[in-house]
């Protein structure tokens, strides 16, 4: 059986070891626009991060990055949170998502912050921040609505 | 007022791939402008395999699709405003519907809705299979206003055009 989202034991084994670049790994288009995810240095969350590519511009003339980026980023910042911090290990499903853009997103390094607003028994509530420079300026605030699978058993 | 009196739905289609292949993101990716008949546009985004969330399940990332979402409404935007203006997205709210999947092109089509002095209300739909909706957005756009616009924005989107 290969190793991965859909093998009970491996999300298992990931999510009690905090891997989430194992995670990241496994998605490609998060891959692409540089998502990468690290232990908050001052609380117990994780703080994800956005690679200022070039292929990641939106606005040449600013310049400033593309504001969908910026959306698939908190999308997969909402969604790896969500996984590590449900009560058991679930697979998350987009149902909606809103972004509200706050100031233009420099062609810098961007972060990312999410707190689980509500976890119900199929539905959960996650609210995302992202910003540059300083984190009281955010550059973006999103939320998300998943639902909340359950990973088929393994068959080994 | 700009020498760019009424462009046809075919200057306007040649203006907007060129808007899409100036943006680094989407010439990357190879967005093409398939039609546009103001205020609606329409794209198509080929299949390329980054742009799946769940390799698995062969399922695209859902990141996609807001960003399909955003880069059609801003398009309509350009072509549904008296002459083009700067206007960043203020807001973007994406359903998915079902999850859309490895291997097919991804179709999305966007148009305004309503304009106002100080905002552009547009919609957009994403799908793979005819009348098969993956999902649904809305995008609201801030209008800068001409003073805020950089000269030569409106000329710059057709300057190949005319040139041909």
């Amino acid at each position: 059986m290969t190793e991965g989202f859909h093998d009970a034991a491996w999300l298992a084994r990931t999510r009690a070891q905090g891997d989430v670049a194992a995670w990241l790994e496994r998605l490609p288009y998060a891959r692409h626009i540089g998502v990468t995810a690290s232990p908050d240095a001052g609380g117990d969350g994780l703080v994800f991060r956005l690679e200022p590519h070039q292929h990641n511009i939106g606005n040449i003339l600013l310049p400033a990055l593309h504001g969908g980026v910026v959306a698939a980023f908190m999308e997969t910042a909402g969604t790896l949170d969500l996984m590590l911090s449900a009560r058991e290990p679930r697979l998350p499903r987009i149902v909606d998502f809103s972004i509200d853009y706050l100031r233009t997103a420099r062609v810098v390094p961007t972060f990312a912050r999410c707190r689980l607003l509500r976890e119900g028994r199929r539905l959960a509530n996650v609210q995302v921040t992202a910003w540059q420079e300083s984190e009281d300026q955010p550059v973006a605030t999103a939320r998300l609505h998943l639902v909340l699978g359950v990973p088929e058993p393994s068959d080994a | 007022m700009p020498d760019v009196p009424s462009p046809t739905v075919d200057e306007w289609r040649a203006a907007l791939a060129r808007f899409v292949t100036v943006i680094p993101h989407t010439r990357e990716l190879g967005l093409e402008v398939v039609s546009v008949a103001p205020p609606t546009v329409t794209m198509c985004q080929p299949w390329r395999d980054d742009l799946l969330g769940d390799v698995e399940r062969g399922l695209v990332h859902g990141g996609v699709l807001s960003l399909l979402l955003d880069t059609a409404c801003g398009s309509a935007v350009l072509c549904g405003l008296p002459r083009p203006e700067v206007c960043p997205t203020l807001d973007l709210r994406v359903d998915h519907y079902r999850p859309a999947v490895a291997g097919k092109p991804i179709w999305v089509e966007a148009r305004v809705l309503q304009v106002t002095a100080s905002m552009v209300f547009t919609e957009g739909r994403v799908w793979q299979e005819p009348g098969c909706t993956v999902a649904r957005g809305i995008g609201n756009f801030v209008r800068l206003g001409e003073r805020n616009t950089p000269e030569g924005f409106a000329e710059a989107l057709f300057e190949e055009v005319n040139h041909d």
